[in-house]
């Protein structure tokens, strides 16, 4: 904690940064704070309750955060990935932003939670991490931190969605995003999602129906995930953010196990690697199309 | 376009299929198709694009929202794009597109994904023909039609789109609109 | 506010439930906190229309959504239009509903309802919000206040309040003590008499005490923390439109909305017309939020709220300063369920805190 406070101190005072986004405590538990002068550097935290991908702070959608100046920010591994994924795609240039990475021992599902890794406890992303020490980093700081007590529930809960007929699927999704509310918040809080407009705020023409009748509901979600695949990190923050519980992890995940399964790719910290939609190679399979 | 007997189920049901087709391959062999009488579903009203590049998921989901009960995407062969690298690109987008939708419910057989060249008069036929036959044989897809209706969300109850009645002959929607004709 | 009138009667909990079945029975809608069935994960409790007495929640936390969508759907029709050659035919849709029950809504919930009922009534009456709000019967649950994010009781209202509840139900031992406050309250006891014991058996006296002592309890569990002045806040915040305090709070705040989609009190709609095929539609409104861009962009591509800041001080900037000085009364009923659901952990009761100490300096 030291070594990030003291970081932080010198890059404000240096004035190499403007702000440096990290964690702070909250009245509910962890939460993101925006760090502009270095007297200010005392209050940053890092711990397992640190689960926001601050990488969303990066994206350009976010005008208030560029007015603060030049952003430092503190990144896990995955979030890392996001900011890979910014850079890839041309939102962000490596110049204009510094990456504090933070060595993790795996997060909790939410900022609320005490900061105990259990299984039950951890959250979904932390399966299969592969950066538990960023790479993609201007400094590293924290010491290593035990591997977190990772579980494949997610994956189990596919399998079982996999196994049953396409119309008890159906009906799964059309009870769960019968609540959907179309509040977009999913999007809101995905670092990916960083569309000056996005596509379903468009109406001329008007592709996704913006009332929250099924109908457009399965529009928003078939287009989400859909413009998310081999983009996702897998943070689980749209999850995270839905206010009504919809489980988007379920959808991302699988995605992200589709993506891999066609065209061998997984999503990852170096910003050089193209992302697989908008790539090609001509050997793709295609056995689904006749 | 000469059109023979559509396949059909005994209840009468004519399945109504949206195809999106390339100008340079696809749409070229559909009209050879055409001017070569091959004897065909007339189930399919054809959408030309420039390029398969240019066909979204959207168009899909669009035409299921609208009242197709299949749809048909068909290009240039691999390595015969006008463009280069169109289909390419959209065989990847609709190779992971094909997954969520069966993920999320909807059967992937209604989508059919085909590629059909200019000279392939006969391969569209059957395209054609095999798609019909096979959307036919799952019926109206009412479950998608039916997703808004009346609805009202929020405190109301969700709606169940399998209780809905089905089967019953939609009518053509423009045959509803005499305005313009 | 107003103390539940009327005397009170005893609900024992099975009885509670021969109520639930009697109202469904009788081919009433009945809406109560209760758990989502198909949940894929846990799920809290959320106001729903249930079918059956085991389904009830009660001791759930604070249902995570409020109430406002049984009277102001996320999306409703306003009506359908239909082209019959060069004419179009207009379909109204009816603004006379179905009688519905609603037990164990929470206080700052239903007095919600009253606050919107300002703005559903200010020149135009809203037909289709008043329509819901007629053929609604509520009967609140004495709220045994949910975390430090509940601050009712700075905003006028308390956990045991009745603002715009037809009765409410306080929990004793072994059951409920129930109050009702209207005529449409007492006919609804009234129409299920034999279930509720009256109040002259020997153990009324340990019951009223009982049920005296859970409110005192839940009063003050909510006035332990946050000590404000909503006519202060109002005068800062009138009076402080370009204050820093604004770009300090903005940034973290990411645009989700969802603390507009979870509060009992913002009411913003949207209204699109929607075609369900050629030359027949809908048009609808939708749940809507200053808290996104779209909402104030201009046709021109302007968006005179260009940033999260000038937004979120909307939202506060509406509830606190707007809404008080044309209705005389804050937009916020305390219920804490923006800080909950917020997922940067902004956090309104601190915000509150925060201008209160500023406009006391
Ligand atoms: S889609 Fe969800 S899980 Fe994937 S990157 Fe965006 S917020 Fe994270
Ligand atoms: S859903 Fe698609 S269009 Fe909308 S912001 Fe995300 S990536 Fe962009
Ligand atoms: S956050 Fe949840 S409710 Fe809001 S649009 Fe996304 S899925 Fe729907
Ligand atoms: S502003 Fe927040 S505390 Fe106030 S009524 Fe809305 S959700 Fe509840
Ligand atoms: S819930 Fe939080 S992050 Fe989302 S719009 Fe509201 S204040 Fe902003």
């Amino acid at each position: 904690m030291k070594e990030l406070r003291d970081l932080t101190r010198k890059l404000l005072a240096d004035g190499d940064a403007g702000v440096v986004i990290g964690w702070e405590e909250g009245r509910r538990g962890a939460r993101p704070a925006f760090i502009t002068t270095p007297d200010d550097a005392d209050k940053l935290i890092f711990d397992a309750r640190c689960v926001h991908n601050l990488a969303n702070y990066l994206n350009p959608r976010k005008p208030q955060v560029k007015a603060l100046g030049k952003p430092a920010v503190v990144v896990k591994g995955c979030d890392a990935k996001a900011v890979a994924g910014l850079l890839r795609e041309a939102q962000l240039t490596r110049d204009r932003v510094i990456l504090i990475g933070v060595r993790c021992g795996g997060v909790v599902q939410t900022p609320e939670m005490p900061a105990e890794l259990t299984e039950a406890t951890v959250a979904t992303r932390c399966y299969g991490c592969d950066v538990r020490e960023p790479k993609l980093v201007d400094h590293l700081v924290g010491d290593a931190r035990p591997e977190p007590p990772v579980t494949a529930a997610l994956d189990r809960r596919i399998a079982e969605l996999d196994a049953l007929s396409p119309r008890e699927r159906w009906q799964f999704w059309t009870s769960q995003l019968a609540k959907c509310t179309r509040c977009h918040a999913c999007r809101q809080a995905c670092p990916l999602c960083h569309c000056e407009r996005c596509i379903t705020d468009k109406t001329q023409p008007q592709w996704i129906e913006s009332s929250s009748h099924l109908r457009g509901n399965f529009a928003w979600h078939l287009t989400r995930a859909q413009h998310l695949a081999g983009r996702c990190v897998g943070c689980g923050e749209c999850e995270r953010a839905c206010p009504v519980g919809i489980p988007l992890s379920l959808i991302n995940r699988k995605l992200q196990l589709v993506v891999k399964d066609l065209f061998d790719y997984t999503v990852t910290d170096d910003p050089e690697v193209p992302a697989p939609i908008g790539a090609y190679a001509v050997d793709d399979k295609q056995e689904f199309i006749e | 376009m000469a059109a023979t007997d559509t396949p059909m189920k005994p209840d009468g049901f004519h399945p109504r299929i949206t195809a999106f087709v390339c100008n340079w391959c696809t749409y070229t062999g559909a009209d050879l198709a055409g001017t070569s009488r091959l004897q065909m579903a007339s189930n399919v009203r054809i959408i030309r694009l420039p390029c398969t590049g240019r066909i979204d998921h959207m168009f899909i989901v669009k035409a299921f929202e609208r009242g197709a009960d299949g749809v048909i995407v068909s290009g240039c062969h691999p390595a015969d794009c006008h463009y280069t690298a169109g289909n390419y690109h959209a065989r990847r987008r609709f190779g992971v597109f094909r997954e969520l939708m069966d993920f999320m419910g909807i059967d992937p057989q209604r989508v059919t994904f085909s590629w059909v060249s200019a000279s392939e008069g006969a391969k569209w036929k059957d395209v054609v023909n095999e798609t019909v036959a096979r959307v036919a044989e799952l019926g109206p897809f009412d479950a998608y039609h039916e997703l808004a209706g009346d609805t009202v969300t929020g405190g109301e109850p969700a709606p169940g789109p399998f209780e809905a009645a089905s089967g019953a002959e939609t009518p053509d929607p423009l045959e509803e609109l005499e305005v313009g004709r | 506010m107003s103390a539940a009138t009327g005397t009170a009667l005893f609900l024992s909990d099975e009885n509670l439930g021969n109520l639930v079945a009697e109202i469904i029975a009788a081919g009433r809608r009945l809406v109560a906190p209760a758990r989502d069935p198909q949940a894929a994960v846990g799920g809290s409790a959320d106001y729903r229309y249930i079918s059956s007495a085991a389904e009830l929640a009660f001791g759930d936390s604070l249902p995570r959504m409020s109430l406002k969508g049984f009277f102001l759907p996320q999306s409703e029709v306003l009506f359908k239009w239909h082209r019959k050659g060069a004419d179009v035919e207009i379909e109204a849709v009816p603004t006379e509903f179905p009688p519905q029950i609603v037990l164990g809504a929470r206080p700052c919930d239903t007095a919600a309802l009253e606050i919107v009922d300002q703005v559903m009534d200010w020149g135009l009456r809203d037909e289709l919000w008043f329509g819901r709000r007629n053929a609604t019967t509520i009967f609140n649950l004495s709220c045994p206040v949910e975390d430090a994010s509940c601050f009712c009781h700075a905003v006028d209202l308390n956990p045991d309040a009745t603002r715009a509840a037809d009765g409410m139900l306080t929990p004793v031992p072994g059951g409920y003590l129930v109050e009702s406050c209207t005529e449409k309250g007492a006919a609804l006891v009234e129409g299920h008499k034999a279930l509720f014991e009256s109040g002259d058996t020997g153990a009324a006296a340990e019951r009223s005490a009982a049920a005296a002592q859970y409110r005192a309890a839940a009063r003050a569990k909510v006035a332990a923390d946050l000590q404000i002045d909503t006519t202060r806040i109002k005068e800062w915040v009138g009076d402080h439109f370009d204050d820093e305090f604004w770009t300090a709070l903005g940034p973290r705040c990411n645009g989700c909305a969802a603390c507009a989609s979870v509060c009992p009190t913002c009411h913003c709609f949207d209204i699109v017309d929607e075609p369900e095929g050629v030359g027949h539609g809908a048009r609808r409104r939708n749940w809507d939020t200053c808290q996104t861009g779209v909402f104030t962009l201009h046709a021109s591509g302007h968006n005179p709220r260009a940033d999260q800041n000038s937004r979120f001080r909307q939202r506060v900037n509406h509830k606190f300063f707007i809404y008080p000085s044309r209705f005389g009364e804050v937009l916020c009923t305390g219920c804490g369920r923006c800080s909950r659901v917020c997922p940067e952990g902004q956090d309104l009761a601190e915000v509150l805190a925060c201008i209160d100490e500023l406009a006391r300096a």
